[in-house]
Parts: structure tokens; C-alpha cells; sequence
């Protein structure tokens, strides 16, 4: 452990240096110095690094061929708009029901990926040629996520390279780069996270090495590349604000708050220059935030209005069996009955508008950054970074459950930290991974993605769990202890549930023959049929969310009784 | 100890004990195993006035941190004068390396121990010849040694098995290992298969969904019968049979996959999706049990480390798993019911093993490739156990094999049919009605028809000569492993010698045991493995209407040896370089399929696993130069492939080239094989012409002093199981050494 060299002094002032510059390793430092000259082709992989990047790529070109979701056709659909458009007509075009809704960055980044593709076949980039699925395009974008997704294996290589326990961070690293989230979401369902990520996470690694300018306008740009990181941006504002553009004791360094605001609007011009020219950025951010849409997404996402929803149907039916005189909303129940689909309409509960989400968001996460205030270390950052995120996706409007990567990822980098972050960590990430799983409904994924996932908790969890486990001090940790194992066996019990479920409805309704002229009866076994098709979804979101919420509270009880 | 650590040590003595120190570190498992009476005596002998504790901590300590591995010194003379133990007493011998490549059987942990695996393995002598040659490397340089190679060489299988070691999750690694070969075979699934979207016929895929939907809806006696023109049944009863219970479970769920003529040509994701798990599930029972027997049976002496990596490297064997979940066929099936029987009688169950390698046969015609060698064995068994035992297990076997086919074409036979229904399904599963070769196979006929001789132009009207001249290739290619082990046999049989009935006397027991266990592996039993591969590969080669995807049965023993097997060895290489030509010489099949992708990531996940890059060789061998060779002439091929299109005259010519350059390395890997079997025989069974000099060896006495009996002793068993000696001496020779070492020990603890 002697020889590792952990790059905790800070260098300001200097260029942020990028992750291909590094060549530290923990084995040999003498070889480092040596390899000084060429630090752009000098990775200093170790043979399990390699064997890591080029298993997993061959286990992800397996998944080419595998489903995937409408956001293959949505990007598809980007690269020929960035394609054959010209960019003033980006944020207009109508052609495909999937419009440009992402920052510019990503555009430029689709612009730059049509390039090759209209040379590995014209017509993915023809922009007539909707719902095209030919082979040439399902190879060239699959491989284009495993290409860019590299950036996000090269920085976590770098986390490694000046850790402070770099067997543990290995662990980490490698649990992100393979992380279940990244192949359900990217490999299979198709997204871009793992690159967005790895921008994400590298801007992080600035932030570690102390480079905070870089980090901030690292940022900026990832900001630009997709808006759902705007959850995190709070954190940001105060870190840097409080830790780069403020000495110690409190006075404001001016030097440094300009640098950081002028890079940050070089990144936002580059950004959206061209279209505040063109006069399109009322178009843009219509585009970019569409305030049209429901509480709860199509699958309500693990959150705390996965729980409030809930809530509402019991109370619904308690009411319904037992008279007690609710005042009962109408369009809710008629809501209730549709399922899960569509906008949600408490019945009892008083309804929830956009602006309540967004008080009590900004609320709890008002607590938190006080406390990076007073505290604004790297660990802490980390921490208030992850609560950030994890604060938008519990109570935030519209929450899709892929967000829930915003806390998996960051909240990753703390697993080791103490047994207390760890178990955060595994309660989070099991609830987290399998709320994922309705995103794939094809039984060959799913069986696909439940395996992986159990390889993927055992390459981690337990190893991880040997090193810092620590034995719970009194009876009352104890039982939580004991309670919070039983939630995680409990896993394994729905998961059993929700496979075995569609086979048990169907041998049922086969077998309940309904007369013609009996309406009950038809319209009972309709409504009963549809609410039961979802009861695996609704079970899953919510005891995926209980499990979300507990995590958020542990995560928030230790960041603030931390002492930093 | 109490009292050792109080007294004073002196100078002479403290030196002795520095020695007695180092190797008595050795010989901790020894001491521990059995012979406990054996310690207190050692230490009092040179010790009683020692502090262990200061000598151990003032002059020894590099050695005690770091202590040599050196286990197998314990057998020289040196060791075992210092120790007095007895090299060949009964404790758990600590042996490695036995391997179905060693020389010397070996027997599984899972399977009740014999004698044998008490005898000296031949690679552990291996390496003790290595160490004594002059290796009196310090730990330090061992262990810098180790890791230098470690940096260089292991696969990610062996990492990764050694990460999952030290996180303290060994008991994790193969139920891990055999989820994530699930979680590969399943993600190899989800592309499309043979014959997809291809009607009317469709592909294999059709084929077997066909047999289900035959075999559950129509009587048993028209299953061989049924519209021969869509599919006919083709293979043995046992595929109908496995067909009948996947059609009976995939009926279960849904009807309509299945119905009688109705549900030709369906292909429904639901339907597929029964299909590739009917496919999982038979592998996950069979072929799965089958390599984790084999890692118990054949590796069982071996470490835990070694065995898990062996495993691994099967469970993603890339040809198989690239045609059975990708291509879609049931090989895995009849390959681990071989493979069964393989293991079994490595355990010694020879009866247990003909039943499976029946059952293997009654699955797929194709097993016929391996009956030479099998057959062979068997009937090598029975000449070795010598007349009486001979001929007793013989009967057995025949009876049991008789038996078991009879259960398998029970339907067909006349109690529960008329004595013609068995024609149907025979005639079904030996067509002679088809071509020489189908497609572009790489064996000798298509290759020679390529570059030499248009066959069948030349052989038009006659093609019954070019029957009988592939038939007499095949049986001169397989000859060499045939003869191999019929002559091992023959050469080890036991018989009661004039020595051995005067030392019947002395060791009644021994040699009673000896002659009276019909289940003790052969000698011949390492040969095995190549035998497999030379008639398999022979078949492959010369043999009438092959198909590409046969080349599995060759890959099946060549991977067994690759898997035991240290890195860069020479039998590695040829395991590597085999498989992955054969995944290369099915490429055209592949690509037919739509299984591109599938194929190039098995390549690279598989040769990643086993930990050999093909683009870092080192010409120092002639397969080394060989790999780089083919490698570049088929990386080649495939950018070729990649850049240009046929042209119009030869719409074949990648097939073609594909088979230019596949054919000779698997005619090189058959006469590899034949070599290896050569030199295997030759280590197992002795010198040719060395009989006469059988039992010079055993003429060493006991009253001779302890010091130079143990050292002629050492030279003796070394010698032998080089293969110096013959092996019947060699056996006798140990008996006679244990009966000696036993007098010894009376000898010692009568002197106490």
C-alpha cells in the first residue's frame, strides 16, 4: 500500500488535465516516470483491465441482437434529422414523432455520429425512412454505445489509478463500467448513459483531484448533453461556489468566480450560441422541457409518490368496503381503474402539482447543501451530489425510474466508505437494478437482465461486504440489520411473483367462462383482468420504493450526523 | 515444546535445526496426514535442546515467511532421510498435475478412492525432476518467478478464479461460472438461428421443432415413417424420445406451437424463446453435470484453482455453444452423455460408462466417431485384467450394451412391434444414399476434390468404391489410437508372474487387491483423451457424408486435454489453435445463420477467457509458427470477406479458401494427436521390446543401509515413471517399496 501515490494535492491553475494523460498505476511507479513521454498512448493497462474491457464488449456484442425500445428509432431518428437538416431546422422538424428534445451537445454529438453511419448505410440517416431496423443500422448504433461508453471505462480507470485503496476502487470501477443499469438501459433498452456518465464521473474525478475549475465546466458540458442532470446541479453550484470561488475563511476570490462563470458561459455559448443567433431558443427549451406531462410516469418510478399513489388506492378501497365517508374525486377513481396508464388523479389524497414537487425537492435539498457549506470537502460533495440527485428522483415531477442511475452511479463511489454507506449501497442498488427490470417486458431479456444482475451482486456485494463489514453494535441495529435482509431476501420472493404471475392469471381467466348477456360479469372480469395485468408493476414499483426511500433516509441521517 | 523453548540452544545444534526447520515446512502435510507417530520422534531425534522459537525468528525467517513450494522434494532421499518418513506410506499424497495429459491415472475425489491414486503421478515427478535438476531457487526467486508469468500469461479465467480465491468466494466460483455460461448461451439465443425465415424447409431449428410436434402427436411405429419429405426423423430413438418430452412440456404452455402440421414454419418470439430454454435446459442437466464430473474425475488430485479454470474454459467452449444456442441443435446433449461415460470410466465403472456412451450413440449417430476408441478401451481393459477378469467383464459389457440398446429400440423390437419396424428407423439413421460430402467441409475429400481431384466426376457411376475408400481411410486414421490402446493393455495386463507369487507370499493382500478390482482404471487410461481425438478427427476427415458442425466431436476430447493443461505448453497451443480454427471452419454456416456478431464475440470472449492472443505469438515451436500462419491466412480471409464480394465465376470461393486452410490443420492436429498418443503410450506402457528386461528394477533388497536404499529408491521410481520402466515392474516394484517402508517403520518404532 506504501507505493500507491493518491493525487490529493490540489492543481489549480493548470489545464484540466484529461484521462488519457495519466499513466499512474499502484504497481509500479518507477515505470511511470519512465513512460512520462508519451502520455496520450500510454494506458499501463493491467491484464485483467483488458480482459475486463474486451469480455465485456464480447459480452455486450451478444446483445445486439436483443430488444429494443422506441429510444433506438428516437435516435435513429436524431441522426438523420442532424443528418440531412440543416441546424437551423433542428429543433423544428416534425417528420418523426420523436423530435429533438436534448440539449445541443448531444445533437452535435448525433451530427458526429451520422457522419459514419451514412457511410456505413445512407438510409439510416434518410430522413424519411422511419422505423428503418435493418441490420446495418441496429450494428452501427449498438456498437456506437459500446465505442462511446469507453470514455466512461477510461475514467473510472483513472479513479482507480489514485485511489487511496485502489483494490476496493478497482471493485467499484469495475462494478460501475459493468453496472446492470447501463446494459438494461443502454445495451438493451438503448441510451447513451454509460458516455453521459462517464462525463458525469469524470468531472467527479476533477473534483477529487482538486481541479474544480475543469470539474465545473465539465459539468457545464454534460448539462448540455442531456438536462436531466440539472438534478445534480445544485450540488455543484454550492461546491464550487463555496470551495473554489471562496477561501476557507469566506471571502469571495474574484479571480477565480470569473474564470468560473466565463468557462461556464463559453460552454453554454458553444451550446446554444447558434440558436439564441437564430433567435430558436424559446423553441429549444419548449422542446427541452415539455411541463404536459404526469405525476407519475407510464410505470410509476420507485419514488415517494410511487408510495403516496399507493397510499391512495388503499385508502380508495378502504373507503369503498367500509363506508367511511372520504371525499372521494371522481376523475381519480375513474384514474384508478385505467391502471397505471396515462396521467395520474389521486381519488382521496389531495392532488399534487407540479410547483409542491418542486418546493419540497428544493426543500430537502436545502438541507443538504447547508451542510456542504459547512463542509465543502471532496467526500462531502460526493455525498451531497448523490442526495441531490436522489432528493429530484424521490419527489421530482414526472420522474422516469432510468433516473434512478443519477443515485446508483455517484452513490457507487461511496459503497467503501463505512459498513453504514455500504448498506445503503446494496439496499439502493438491489431496489434500484430491479426497478429497472419492467423496462424490459420480453421474457428473453428479462431473464436475460435478472441473471446478469445476480452475477453482478455477487461480484460485488460480496466482496465488498468481507471488507467493511462491521458488526452492529446494539440490539436495535441489530433488528434493522436483520429487517433490512429480509427486505433484500424479499427480492427474490417477487421476482418469483412477478414471473410466475402472468402464468397463473392466464390458466385462471381460461378457466372463468363469462355468459354473453352477463355485463358484470364481463366488464368485473375486464377491469379485474387489467388491474391484474399491472399488479406485478404496481408491486414492483412500490416495494422497489420502499426500499428507495429507506436508502434516502439512511443516506441523509449519516451525511448530516457525518463529521466532515 | 514447553520444555524445548526453555533451553539453551547451542551453535551445532541451532545448524541442524535450520535444516530440519526448512524441510520439516515442507512436510506439513505429511506430518499432519498420518504418520503421527512419526514427529515426536524427528524432533526429539535432533531438537531436544533447540528453541524452535528463537532459531526460527534469528536466522530463518525469509523461509518461514515465504516457504518454498516445494512439496514433491519430500520424495527424495534427502527429504524423506531427514524426515524419516516413508515416501510411499499411505498419507494424503500430496501430488498435482495429474491430468488426463499425465501419464499416470488418476482418480476422483467425488468417486471412492483406489489404490491408484496413491501411485506417483507422472507430471509431479515432472516437476521434481525440474527441481532437482538444479532449481535450488530461494522463494524469492520462486515466487518473482511466478508472478513474471503470472503478468505474461494466465487467461481472465485464471484471474479471475484466483481474484475470486482470495476474496475468500471459492465455494462461488463455479455456481457463478455456470450462470454466466447460461447468461452467454441465453444472450447467443437472442439472434436468430438456422434456417430462420427461410420457408418452406426452413433449417435444423425447424427440424427439431418438427420431431417434437411428430413424436407427441403420432404413434411411436410411424415416427421414422411420417412425411420424410418435411423432416423426417433422422436421428436415433433417444432424440425422439428427448423430443417427445420437450413437445410435452412446450405443449404445456402453448398448443399451437406444437400442433401436428399445422405449425410448420412457425416462429413466434414465444416459440422460439421454449425452444432455445428446451435447448438451455437439456445442457444445464447433461453436459454441465458432465464437465463438472470431468473436473472431479480427471483434475480431482489436482488444485482447487486448476480445476475451476479447466471449467471454465469448457463451459464457453465457442464452437459448441456457437451451434447449439446460435445454429440450434442438441449436440451438448450427446456430447456430455460421452462425456459421462468418459468420466466414469475414469472412476472405474466401465458398465456405468457403456451405458451412457449407448445412450450417447441411441442420441445422435454421430457418437459412432469416438466408438473406435471407446471400444477399444474397453476391450484394452479386458485384456489387461488377463484372462479371467477378461473375459468376465467382457461378458458384462456386451450384455449391458445389448441390454441397453434393446431399451432403446424397445418400440421398434417385437414384442411391441413386427420384426420390420426396426428398418425404418435404421435406414433413417444411416442414409448411404447421399454424396460423398455435402457443402464445403474441411476434410480430406473436399479439400483434395478442391486442389487435386474432382471425386465425384472421376468416381461417376461407381460410387460405392468411393464408400469403401473413405471406410478404409477412416480405419487407418483411427487405427493408430485403436492399436494404442489395445496394446497398452496387452503390454500392462496383469499376470501372475514368478515374482509376484514369491512376494504373493510377503504382500498377500496387495496383490490380491490387485488382481481382484475390475474397477481400477487401466494404465491405458491417459491415452484415452488422444485416442478420442485421433479416431474422432479421422472420421471428420476421411469419412463419408460429413457435415462442418461434426467438427465439435473432435473440438470435444481436443478441449478436455487443453483444459488440464499450463499455459503455452505445446498441448495448449494445439487445443487453442484447434478450436479456433474450428469456430473459423464454420464461419460459412455461421453467416448463413445471421450469427456474425455471435461468432467474432465468442472468439474474442473464449480465447480471452483461456488467456491466448493471436496476435502475440512466439514462433518457437512448429504449432507457434503454425498459429501465426493460419491466423494470418484467416484474418485475412475475413477482411477479404468483409471488403470484396465473390466474383460471379466462383460464388464459393471464401468457403472454399475457408477450407484451403482449415484442412490442414486439422489433418496436423490428427497426426498430433496420433504422436501424442505415441509418446503417452510409450511414458504409460514402457519401451517397446523392454519387456525382457521386465522386474530388473525390483531387484533392490531392503536389508541394503537406509541411505543408499533411498536414493536408488528415488532413481527407481523416477525412471519409471518416465517411462523408463515397464509399468507391470513398476507396479511391482512399489509394492515391494511399501512393503519395505513398512518393515521400516516396525524397524523405527521398535527403536523408540
Amino acid at each position: 500500500m506504501s507505493n500507491l501515490s493518491p493525487r490529493s494535492s490540489p492543481i489549480q491553475g493548470h489545464p484540466p488535465p484529461i484521462p488519457e494523460d495519466s499513466n499512474e498505476t499502484d504497481a509500479a511507479p518507477s515505470k511511470v516516470a519512465a513512460k512520462r513521454g508519451w502520455p496520450w498512448f500510454n494506458w499501463d493497462l493491467s491484464r485483467s483491465e483488458v480482459d475486463l474491457l474486451l469480455i465485456s464488449t464480447g459480452l455486450k456484442l451478444l446483445l445486439f441482437p436483443s430488444y429494443r425500445s422506441t429510444d433506438f428509432e428516437v435516435h435513429r431518428n436524431w441522426l438523420a434529422i442532424t443528418h440531412s437538416l440543416p441546424i437551423s431546422q433542428w429543433y423544428y422538424d416534425t417528420t418523426s414523432e420523436w423530435t429533438l428534445d436534448y440539449p445541443p451537445f448531444f445533437a452535435y454529438f448525433e451530427k458526429l455520429l451520422s457522419i459514419p453511419a451514412s457511410f456505413v448505410d445512407a438510409k439510416i440517416v434518410d430522413l424519411n425512412n422511419l422505423g428503418y431496423n435493418a441490420w446495418s443500422v441496429v450494428a452501427y448504433q449498438r456498437s456506437t454505445v459500446i465505442f462511446t461508453e469507453l470514455l466512461l471505462g477510461a475514467v473510472l480507470l483513472r479513479f482507480v489509478r489514485g485511489a487511496v485503496d485502489p483494490s476496493r476502487q478497482r471493485i467499484i470501477s469495475a462494478s460501475l463500467f459493468l453496472h446492470p443499469g447501463f446494459l438494461i438501459i443502454d445495451h438493451i433498452h438503448f441510451q447513451y448513459n454509460g458516455f453521459m456518465f462517464g462525463i458525469l464521473l469524470w468531472s467527479i474525478l476533477m473534483a477529487r483531484e482538486g481541479n474544480k475549475l475543469a470539474s465545473g465546466i465539465l459539468f457545464a458540458v454534460l448539462l448540455n448533453f442531456k438536462h436531466i442532470y440539472m438534478y445534480l446541479a445544485p450540488a455543484y453550484f454550492i461546491y464550487l461556489l463555496r470551495s473554489y470561488c471562496m477561501s476557507p475563511s469566506g471571502q469571495i476570490l474574484p479571480t477565480r468566480f470569473i474564470s468560473l462563470a466565463n468557462a461556464v458561459i463559453v460552454v453554454f455559448v458553444i451550446s446554444l450560441g447558434p440558436f439564441i443567433l437564430m433567435g430558436q431558443l424559446p423553441q429549444l427549451l419548449s422542446r427541452l422541457f415539455p411541463f404536459t406531462r404526469g405525476l407519475n410516469h407510464a410505470y410509476w418510478a420507485p419514488n415517494a409518490w410511487a408510495l403516496v399513489t399507493a397510499a391512495d388506492r388503499v385508502l380508495l378501497q378502504f373507503s369503498k368496503r367500509f363506508g367511511v365517508a372520504l371525499s372521494v374525486n371522481e376523475s381519480g377513481v375513474a384514474s384508478t381503474s385505467r391502471g397505471l396508464v396515462g396521467d395520474t388523479v389521486f381519488a382521496v389524497i389531495p392532488n399534487v402539482k407540479p410547483l409542491h414537487t418542486f418546493i419540497i425537492t428544493i426543500g430537502f435539498q436545502a438541507i443538504f447543501l447547508i451542510k456542504l457549506w459547512s463542509a465543502p470537502t471532496y467526500k462531502s460533495f460526493l455525498t451531497a451530489l448523490t442526495l441531490c440527485g436522489y432528493t429530484s428522483f424521490m419527489f421530482g415531477w414526472h420522474v422516469h425510474e432510468k433516473a434512478v442511475l443519477l443515485v446508483l452511479v455517484p452513490l457507487s463511489l461511496l459503497a467503501t466508505e463505512t459498513y453504514a454507506y455500504f448498506k445503503t449501497f446494496v439496499i439502493a442498488s438491489v431496489a434500484g437494478i430491479f426497478s429497472l427490470f419492467p423496462l424490459l417486458f420480453t421474457p428473453a431479456e428479462s431473464l436475460a437482465e435478472v441473471v446478469y444482475s445476480l452475477l453482478w451482486g455477487a461480484f460485488v456485494i460480496i466482496p465488498l461486504n468481507r471488507q467493511v463489514y462491521e458488526f452492529p453494535r446494539s440490539v436495535p441495529w441489530v433488528i434493522l440489520e436483520t429487517l433490512e435482509n429480509i427486505y433484500l431476501l424479499g427480492f427474490a420472493a417477487l421476482q418469483a411473483f412477478v414471473t410466475l404471475f402472468p402464468l397463473l392469471v392466464r390458466s385462471r381467466s381460461g378457466s372463468t367462462v363469462c355468459t354473453p348477456g352477463d355485463v358484470s360479469c364481463s366488464e368485473d372480469a375486464a377491469a379485474g383482468l387489467s388491474a391484474l395485468e399491472f399488479l406485478p408493476l404496481l408491486l414492483t414499483s412500490v416495494y422497489c420504493a420502499v426500499g428507495l426511500v429507506w436508502a434516502f433516509i439512511r443516506l441523509s441521517v449519516i451525511y448530516l450526523k457525518h463529521q466532515y | 515444546m514447553d520444555e524445548m523453548t526453555s533451553s539453551a540452544p547451542s551453535g551445532e545444534v541451532r545448524k541442524r535445526h535450520v535444516r530440519d526447520r526448512t524441510t520439516s515446512f515442507n512436510s506439513i502435510p505429511h506430518i499432519k496426514g498420518g504418520s503421527s507417530t512419526l514427529r515426536p520422534s524427528t524432533l526429539r531425534n535432533c531438537t531436544s535442546t533447540t528453541s524452535l522459537r528463537s532459531v526460527g525468528s534469528e536466522t530463518d525467517q525469509s523461509e518461514i515467511i515465504a516457504p518454498v513450494p516445494r512439496r514433491h522434494l519430500l520424495q527424495t532421499a534427502e527429504s524423506s532421510q531427514w524426515l524419516r518418513l516413508d515416501t510411499f506410506s499411505d498419507t494424503r499424497w500430496p501430488s498435482r498435475g495429474v491430468s488426463p495429459v499425465s501419464a499416470a491415472s488418476s482418480t476422483a475425489s467425488a468417486f471412492p478412492t483406489s489404490s491408484a491414486s496413491k501411485r506417483l503421478s507422472f507430471s509431479a515427478l515432472m516437476e521434481q525432476e525440474k527441481m532437482v535438476r538444479g532449481i535450488t531457487a530461494s522463494a524469492s526467486h520462486l515466487k518473482e518467478r511466478q508472478e513474471s508469468e503470472d503478468d505474461l500469461g494466465p487467461g481472465g479465467a485464471r484471474r479471475w478464479v484466483r481474484w475470486m480465491h482470495r476474496h475468500g468466494m471459492k465455494a462461488w466460483v463455479v455456481p457463478c461460472a455456470v450462470a454466466a455460461s447460461m447468461w452467454v448461451k441465453w444472450c447467443i439465443g437472442l439472434g436468430t438461428y438456422s434456417g430462420h425465415a427461410t420457408p418452406p424447409m426452413f433449417g435444423d431449428y425447424e427440424a427439431q421443432r418438427h420431431w417434437m410436434e411428430l413424436t407427441i402427436h403420432l404413434p411411436v411405429r410411424e415416427w421414422y415413417t411420417y412425411d420424410l419429405q418435411y423432416w423426417g426423423l433422422d436421428y436415433p430413438p433417444l432424440t425422439a424420445y428427448a423430443s417427445w418430452l420437450c413437445g410435452k412440456v412446450g405443449a404445456l404452455f402453448e398448443p399451437s406451437w406444437l400442433s401436428l402440421d399445422a405449425s410448420r414454419g412457425i416462429e413466434s418470439p414465444d416459440s422460439k424463446i421454449f425452444m432455445r430454454a428446451s435447448v438451455l435446459a437439456l445442457d444445464t442437466l447433461l453436459y454441465i453435470p458432465a464437465l463438472y464430473t470431468f473436473m472431479r474425475t480427471w483434475q480431482g488430485t489436482r488444485s482447487s484453482r486448476t480445476q475451476h479454470v479447466a471449467l471454465v474454459t469448457l463451459l464457453f467452449h465457442p464452437a459448441l455453444l456457437l451451434v447449439d444456442f446460435g445454429h440450434f441443435q442438441y449436440n451438448s446433449v450427446m456430447l456430455g452423455l460421452t462425456l459421462i461415460a468418459i468420466n466414469s470410466f475414469a472412476a472405474g465403472y466401465d458398465l456405468m460408462g457403456a451405458v451412457f456412451f449407448v445412450l450417447s450413440l441411441g442420441f445422435k449417430q454421430m457418437a459412432l466417431y469416438y466408438a473406435p476408441a471407446i471400444g477399444s478401451y474397453l476391450l484394452g481393459k479386458c485384456i489387461f485384467l488377463g484372462p479371467v477378469h477378461g473375459t468376465r467383464l467382457f461378458t458384462r459389457l456386451a450384455f449391458t450394451v445389448i441390454i441397453t440398446l434393446a431399451f432403446l429400440f424397445a418400440p421398434f423390437l417385437p414384442p411391441l412391434a413386427p420384426p420390420s419396424a426396426i428398418l425404418a428407423p435404421i435406414s433413417r439413421i444411416f442414409p448411404f444414399a447421399r454424396g460423398l460430402f455435402e457443402d464445403k467441409v474441411a476434410n480430406f475429400w473436399c479439400f483434395t476434390n478442391v486442389l487435386l481431384i474432382k471425386w465425384k466426376r472421376a468416381f461417376e457411376g461407381s460410387e460405392g468404391t468411393l464408400v469403401k475408400a473413405s471406410a478404409v481411410l477412416t480405419a487407418l486414421g483411427f487405427l493408430p489410437g485403436v492399436a494404442g490402446l489395445l496394446w497398452g493393455g496387452w503390454k500392462a495386463r496383469l499376470q501372475p508372474s514368478k515374482e509376484q507369487e514369491k512376494e504373493g507370499a510377503a504382500a498377500p493382500s496387495a496383490t490380491a487387491s490387485l488382481v481382484s478390482i475390475p474397477s481400477t482404471p487401466t494404465p491405458t487410461l491417459p491415452l484415452l483423451p488422444y485416442a478420442l481425438l485421433t479416431s474422432s478427427m479421422s472420421f471428420f476427415l476421411f469419412s463419408f457424408q460429413v457435415h462442418e458442425k461434426t467438427i465439435l466431436l473432435p473440438l470435444l476430447p481436443l478441449t478436455l486435454l487443453l483444459s488440464g493443461a499450463p499455459l503455452n505448453e505445446e498441448v495448449w497451443m494445439w487445443g487453442v489453435l484447434g478450436n479456433n480454427v474450428g469456430v473459423f471452419s464454420m464461419w460459412p454456416l455461421l453467416k448463413k445463420d445471421g450469427l456474425g456478431v455471435q461468432y467474432f464475440a465468442m472468439l474474442l470472449l473464449w480465447n480471452r477467457v483461456v488467456g491466448h492472443d493471436p496476435f502475440r505469438l512466439r514462433p518457437n515451436s512448429f504449432v507457434g509458427l503454425l498459429s501465426i500462419a493460419v491466423y494470418a491466412a484467416a484474418s485475412l480471409l475475413q477482411a477479404l470477406e468483409l471488403v470484396i464480394s465473390p466474383p460471379a465465376r466462383y460464388p464459393d470461393l471464401f468457403p472454399v479458401l475457408n477450407v484451403l486452410v482449415c484442412t490442414p490443420v486439422f489433418g496436423l492436429v490428427w497426426l498430433w494427436s496420433v504422436k501424442r498418443g505415441i509418446e503417452v503410450g510409450w511414458a504409460t506402457g514402457g519401451l517397446p521390446g523392454s519387456g525382457a528386461r521386465r522386474g530388473d528394477e525390483v531387484q533392490m533388497k531392503p536389508k541394503e543401509s537406509p541411505a543408499v536404499e533411498s536414493v536408488r529408491r528415488d532413481f527407481g521410481v523416477r525412471a519409471m515413471s518416465l517411462g523408463y520402466a515397464p509399468s507391470q515392474s513398476r507396479r511391482r516394484a512399489l509394492e515391494s517399496l511399501r512393503a519395505e517402508s513398512m518393515e521400516r517403520d516396525a524397524i523405527l518404532s521398535g527403536r523408540q
